[in-house]
């Protein structure tokens, strides 16, 4: 049955991308790794962790694609579910520091020792085991989006207002963690990682293996939600999105379908933060900002909602031009950036991908009237002759 | 704007820098100098100054020849306050651009962003702001005041100078005041502070309405004992903060409020009438009355091109940090960071308060500590300064942890965090 | 900021009109000789121009002999030190009260009073005050000017002693009091008496009558005054004194719930005018406006630019340069919210969410154009006098521009309501967002009434921003602070009503400022957060939602 499940998921398009995504997955860390400096083909590392970055937040971008492009529950929160992912991956690598932070205490990290904590809040335990951290990975995210899908669905809340009170969650969010109180280490956040699962986060063969992780976990993120959206639950997730009503006319328990595909989103979008945390060295409240789940939102709508590949490019698209515009043209780049939104709104409409589809769409459409004018007419000279 | 071509540029860009990094860079012949701070976003009302400063002091160098006979090359990347951006560009000047060194930073967030790349790639990193202490890195060199050149002056004053017996902590709520406080607490009540004339209390960041706030310190502050405000309050809730407190008739004679974080950037952009006697202590004023600070006010209103723009502490620490890595690579004969390093420690520069500041072996600097009080147009009158000068302390003696390590980068030490009572470098566990 | 000395008397701030207060003051003592037998002996030049020597702890010391004279003349000389207008002469070290104009100084002599000519700023430095000296010049002139002719100089006077009480001073009072006409200055001295003598060292039994009174005198101060002397006070009169306390504490404890009301209100009122402007565009045009707080900020802006020029060129209008403010920043905001929408806007309507993105990006174009115009740092917006300051209201302390801005917004609100519910383009407005098929249908041309529609949200907003500016940063920054309080306050109303917008506000207002005295400010915002997202599951649609067919799509 699972066979048959991914087996729907493999048209052509996801089929290349996936393929594309193992090959980069392999060669770049190769590359970057093993073929010395001189080598044309060699990448350095400063691109190859930016563009693992840029993997882990493609990874996000399509996390909300599923909830908006599909299911069109705009969340304007799914950076939350990124940090709490992000924080779970940070809190393990924290423990991990042991007692080389800088004053030493095998147990505490080092905010706790000059903040005066003189033990480990309890959730703060069970962090020093990989396995734990990783559970709550996914637990932690995808439990604060149950709880919240299942109240929101459940009162029928969408719309805007859906997106307001994921925003307000986020907010809430960014607040509590800059307290210092909280135990997360405040604004400064969680920072100084030296290893994980004993290898040191600063070592190229490290780095190369999380870029190849991040890599595949985008390509099998790709693979499950290709499978999703074309089962006949994600049949269904469509119509939910297009007539929401009619879907729960006809027997659907619209709120359920909802609540599993937002737990699943917040989950993906978890690991995705936990990936992204090891690769930049630093995790803080910065990350629940509500600006940063809008980003998510836009990367999704240039990239083309509604398409799986769509969010993907334009993640790395839009993170790209930030990256170079940035030090490109440090005092203007927000122009830039801006008219690229209004930009793409106005003439790319369904965004790169949804455009592309839709030209050659049209293209086939010409050439399929054209061959039937064809056959037209051929019958039409065969009827004169006859 | 085009998306097929933003594709391929990007591409060609990607492209463009893996080629040029892996081809040869070393022909350059300047020096390049990395400048990090943010142009945008909510800390770029701080840090854009700076950023001028910079290009400033580096043009200045540069009419005097630069450095070692080359010219110096200011690269500026935009960080836009957003802390994992700061890592990947701090990347970026070291990897890519090759800088020699990197000139930025404002929030502790961001420095504690880019410190593993600084000790990864084994750069330098001039830190001009002032900051909550507890870190001593061999790649970061720290010209901003620790707490003990800007906190513990400033409450001395007010307990001798003005007879304070009770104390209003307010701060943001993140971690320099949190920390700064917490040393400040102990502190006075070393000095037999009761726990009950100490109030602490935290706002969010760009706090916008504090009313009920400022009504609290009035409260407090009504106890028949003489009482002050210790503000730790960060950047943008300060113009809402000192307008409450104007119009809420807080006088400074009555309750005085001392700020870290207030400086002639900040008071620019309020009517500082209502708040004339409020004070702020720093390291540097912008009124110090010295013939080097003329001239640097003076270069620094011909280089914006506009005289009203106002000189700060920060600018000043930029002044002195950049002025030792000349010495330092000059004494060294070369940029190479680890020369540099170990060259720094010792050198001494004149600061723009009179005086010589140098290098420490923890690599903090001397500085002077000035308290001035609020003037109504916008500067501050220096109503006392330390005799002497005051060495930034890394790990401070008020918290019972950090008071058991000393920072010394020299050989044989070579050490940020020695623990004097187990006798080892590294805390107190290993 | 120096502003030209030509200023009408309106605009003077307060110091300035103390100054001339006392000015007036002196002026009428140097000539009728009324203060005598307190004094021993002429304060002379010679000793004015001593405050210009050495270090504070000599000018302490100067001010003490000064005192010591107790000759009122000293008094204007003493007050322009503690206002930072008494300047030194470099040349020969005459101390002269200066007032800036242009490049000069007018000097005044500090004993006489009279007029002393212009010179050249350059030739004088300022004689340096600090915090202490301050205090010591408040008392000096406190004790001096008790029988002043001007009733709201002597009222000065004792209320300066009640809050620094001095034992010396209490002969001085009896005297005073002995010739009090004025009821009002009589009691503050009687009280500022009986705050003497609570400090004093008299017998307990002359303390008995004054605690009383100050029991009477309630507030804040009179409170600080007792706990002040309850650790050093006699065995017997203690009952008295805690008795006193508490039943001050318990006046003061009603009065703070009802400023806890009025804080809220008060924020209520600033939340409602950042959002009132979204509630057009969101709430009733449907555009998820990203962009609504950089409408706010072009408001601030514009008033920053209106003062600059009045400083400039009209200082006399300063007082005016809100009112100026006003009518500019609705129309550049509207301005810039008309060429928004007719280059932007209008291509999205119907997709909602594409809004979204469009005026993302669009307000990060306005902010680093506003950011490379006017440069990332805070621009300085000053109060006029009639917003700064507090008054008080029994137990309550109102400040002037938080009343302003509670009237200021009652005013934008109800006005929009009537433009919206009794113009015909108020009504045109309506017809084309609830139907805009059928409003078409009946003529109205509806791609003009969005226009106007997005530039009206659009132009409140930046009024909006001129109250603002009053109360907050001016930066590039500013409409990021208020955008998501904004979305919030127009959902928890309940989008399309400005009724909900307006009880929302308020009642948002209001917890958070009486959460933030238990919780703390973080947590207090913390909670009301979460108490918005539980509250929109039990009314999904904000506290008034439309009702009707309409609400589905």
């Amino acid at each position: 049955m699972i066979s048959a499940f991914l087996f729907r998921a493999m048209d052509r398009k996801i089929v290349v991308a996936i393929a594309i995504l193992v090959a980069v997955g392999i060669f770049i860390p190769v590359s970057s790794v093993f073929l010395p400096e001189s080598s044309p083909l060699h990448v350095p590392t400063y691109i190859m962790q930016l563009f693992g970055k840029y993997l882990t937040y493609a990874l996000l971008a399509l996390a909300l694609d599923l909830v908006w492009g599909f299911c069109g529950i705009l969340s304007l929160g799914h950076a939350a579910f990124f940090a709490l992912g992000g924080y779970a991956m940070g809190m393990y690598l924290m423990r991990q520091i042991g007692t080389r932070g800088v004053y030493g205490d095998p147990v505490l990290p080092d905010f706790m020792v000059f903040l005066n904590w003189k033990e480990l809040p309890w959730f703060w335990y069970g962090f020093d085991m990989f396995w734990f951290a990783m559970i709550m990975v996914l637990l932690v995210p995808g439990l604060l989006a149950f709880v919240f899908g299942w109240f929101a669905f459940r009162s029928r809340v969408n719309g805007v207002y859906l997106s307001i009170i994921t925003q307000a969650m986020t907010y809430a969010l960014l607040l509590a963690f800059f307290r210092n109180d909280m135990g997360f280490g405040g604004n400064n956040g969680l920072t100084d990682f030296k290893d994980i699962m004993g290898y040191s986060v600063q070592a190229d063969g490290t780095r190369g293996i999380l870029f190849m992780l991040s890599a595949f976990m985008l390509a099998l993120a790709l693979l499950f939600s290709s499978a999703v959206v074309r089962s006949k639950y994600g049949k269904v997730l469509v119509g939910v999105r297009d007539a929401e009503s009619r879907t729960r006319f006809l027997g659907y328990r619209v709120e359920r379908i909802k609540l599993f595909i937002f737990t699943v989103s917040a989950m993906m979008a978890g690991i995705a933060g936990a990936l992204y945390v090891p690769q930049v060295g630093i995790i803080n409240p910065g990350e629940f900002a509500p600006a940063n789940s809008i980003e998510v939102v836009i990367w999704t709508a240039v990239g083309g909602r509604g398409t799986l590949i769509g969010p993907i490019i334009g993640a790395i698209l839009v993170n790209g031009g930030k990256s170079i515009f940035t030090a490109a043209w440090p005092d203007y780049w927000l122009f830039a950036l801006g008219a690229l939104f209004v930009g793409s709104t106005l003439f790319l409409p369904k965004g790169i991908v949804g455009t592309v589809q839709e030209f050659l769409a049209k293209r086939k459409e010409k050439s399929a009237a054209k061959a039937e004018q064809v056959a037209e007419d051929e019958a039409a000279t065969a009827g004169e002759a006859a | 704007m085009n998306f097929k071509s933003k594709l391929t540029g990007l591409a060609l860009a990607a492209a463009m820098s893996t080629t040029a990094l892996s081809g040869a860079f070393a022909a350059d012949d300047t020096i390049k100098i990395g400048i990090l701070h943010s142009l945008s976003g909510t800390m770029a009302i701080s840090e854009t100054t700076l950023k001028d400063a910079m290009l400033m002091l580096i043009d200045e160098q540069n009419k005097k020849g630069g450095v070692l006979g080359k010219k110096l090359e200011a690269v500026v990347v935009d960080p836009a306050s957003d802390w994992p951006l700061f890592a990947e560009k701090a990347r970026e000047l070291i990897e890519k651009d090759k800088v020699s060194a990197v000139f930025g930073c404002w929030t502790s967030v961001s420095r504690k962003s880019v410190l593993p790349v600084f000790k990864e790639l084994n750069n330098i990193l001039f830190y001009p702001v002032q900051y909550e202490g507890e870190e001593s890195e061999r790649n970061v060199f720290y010209t901003g005041a620790a707490p003990n050149q800007q906190a513990i002056p400033a409450v001395d004053y007010l307990m001798n100078e003005e007879g304070v017996e009770r104390w209003v902590l307010e701060g943001t709520d993140y971690v320099y005041p949190q920390t700064t406080n917490k040393i400040l607490k102990a502190y006075l009540m070393s000095k037999g502070v009761a726990e009950e004339d100490i109030m602490v209390n935290y706002t969010p960041f760009g706090f916008s309405d504090w009313q009920a706030e400022v009504s609290a310190i009035k409260n407090f502050g009504s106890a028949g004992k003489k009482t002050a405000v210790v503000s730790t309050v960060n950047g943008d809730a300060n113009v809402p903060f000192y307008k409450e407190l104007g119009n809420q008739g807080i006088k400074a004679e009555d309750i005085p409020v001392v700020a870290f974080s207030v400086g002639e950037e900040e008071l620019a952009g309020i009517d500082t009438a209502p708040l004339v006697g409020h004070l702020a202590a720093w390291n540097y004023f912008e009124s110090v009355d010295t013939e080097a600070n003329g001239e640097f006010i003076e270069q620094w209103h011909a280089f914006t091109g506009n005289d009203k723009r106002v000189t700060n502490d920060p600018m000043e620490a930029h002044y002195i940090g950049f002025n030792m890595w000349v010495k330092a690579v000059e004494a060294a004969g070369t940029t190479d960071p680890d020369a540099v390093i170990d060259a720094l420690p010792g050198i001494a520069v004149p600061n723009l308060s009179g005086g010589y500041s140098a290098m420490m072996p923890n690599h903090h600097i001397t500085k002077p500590v000035l308290i001035g009080e609020i003037q109504e147009d916008g500067q501050f009158d220096i109503v006392s300064q330390t005799p002497g000068l005051v060495p930034g302390d890394a790990w401070s003696d008020y918290l019972p942890d950090s008071k058991v390590l000393i920072s010394d980068w020299r050989a044989p030490m070579s050490c940020g965090n020695f623990n004097v009572e187990t006798g080892k470098c590294g805390g107190k566990g290993s | 900021m120096k502003r030209p000395s030509f200023f009408p008397l309106l605009s003077w701030c307060k110091p300035m009109l103390k100054a001339i207060q006392l000015f007036l003051v002196a002026v009428s003592l140097a000539v009728a000789f009324v203060a005598t037998d307190l004094r021993a002996q002429d304060a002379t030049p010679e000793m004015i121009n001593e405050l210009a020597l050495g270090s504070y702890d000599q000018t302490e010391e100067t001010i003490k002999k000064l005192a010591a004279t107790g000759d009122t003349a000293i008094v204007p000389a003493l007050e322009a030190l503690s206002e930072g207008d008494l300047y030194v002469r470099k040349a020969d070290g005459q101390v002269f009260i200066v007032k800036k104009s242009g490049k000069n100084y007018k000097l005044t002599d500090p004993l006489s009073g009279e007029v002393a000519g212009e010179e050249p700023t350059r030739n004088f430095e300022k004689i340096k005050v600090k915090n202490s000296l301050r205090r010591q010049i408040r008392s000096v002139v406190g004790g001096l000017t008790l029988q002043a002719k001007d009733a709201s100089t002597r009222l000065a006077a004792a209320n300066t002693i009640i809050k620094t009480p001095d034992e010396d001073a209490i002969d001085a009072l009896n005297a005073a009091i002995e010739k009090e006409q004025n009821a009002n200055v009589l009691a503050a001295l009687e009280q500022a008496r009986a705050a003497s003598i609570i400090i004093s060292s008299r017998a307990p039994e002359e303390k008995v009558e004054a605690i009383t009174r100050i029991k009477n005198m309630g507030g804040r101060e009179a409170l600080s005054l007792l706990l002040g002397f309850q650790g050093q006070a006699d065995e017997s009169l203690k009952p008295q004194i805690d008795a006193a306390i508490e039943s001050i504490n318990s006046d003061l404890a009603m009065w703070d719930a009802a400023q806890n009301i009025w804080y809220g209100i008060s924020l209520g009122s600033v939340l409602l005018l950042a959002a009132i402007g979204l509630a057009i565009t969101f709430g009733v045009m449907g555009i998820i406006n990203m962009a609504h707080g950089e409408m706010v900020m072009l408001g601030a802006y514009s008033t920053y630019v209106v003062q600059e020029i009045i400083r400039n060129s009209a200082p006399h209008l300063f007082d005016w340069s809100l009112a100026i403010a006003l009518p500019i920043a609705f129309v550049v905001s509207g301005a810039v919210g008309l060429v928004i929408e007719r280059l932007v806007i209008r291509f999205l309507y119907g997709r909602p969410l594409e809004t979204l993105l469009a005026t993302w990006g669009i307000s990060l174009i306005l902010q680093q154009a506003v950011r490379t115009i006017f440069g990332p740092t805070n621009k300085e917006v000053g109060n006029p006098s009639w917003m700064s300051g507090a008054f008080e209201l029994g137990g309550l302390t109102i400040t002037w521009n938080r009343m302003w801005i509670v009237v200021f917004t009652i005013g934008v609100f109800f006005a929009l309501l009537a433009l919206l519910k009794r113009s015909p383009i108020g009504l045109q407005m309506r017809a084309v967002t609830q139907n805009r098929r059928m409003a078409s249908s009946m003529g109205i041309r509806t791609p003009w009434v969005d226009a106007a529609t997005f530039a009206l949200g659009s132009g409140i907003a930046g009024i909006a921003g001129v109250a603002l500016s009053q109360i907050d940063n001016v930066s590039p920054n500013l409409g990021q602070g208020y955008i998501i309080d904004s979305f919030m306050v127009v959902v928890f109303g309940g989008v399309g009503n400005l009724w909900g917008t307006l009880v929302g506000a308020l009642s948002l207002g209001v917890l958070n400022k009486f959460l933030e005295p238990y919780a703390g400010a973080v947590l207090g915002k913390i909670i009301v957060l979460v108490l918005i997202i539980l509250f929109i599951q039990k009314r999904p649609r904000g506290l008034f939602a439309l009702k009707g067919r309409a609400v589905e799509s």
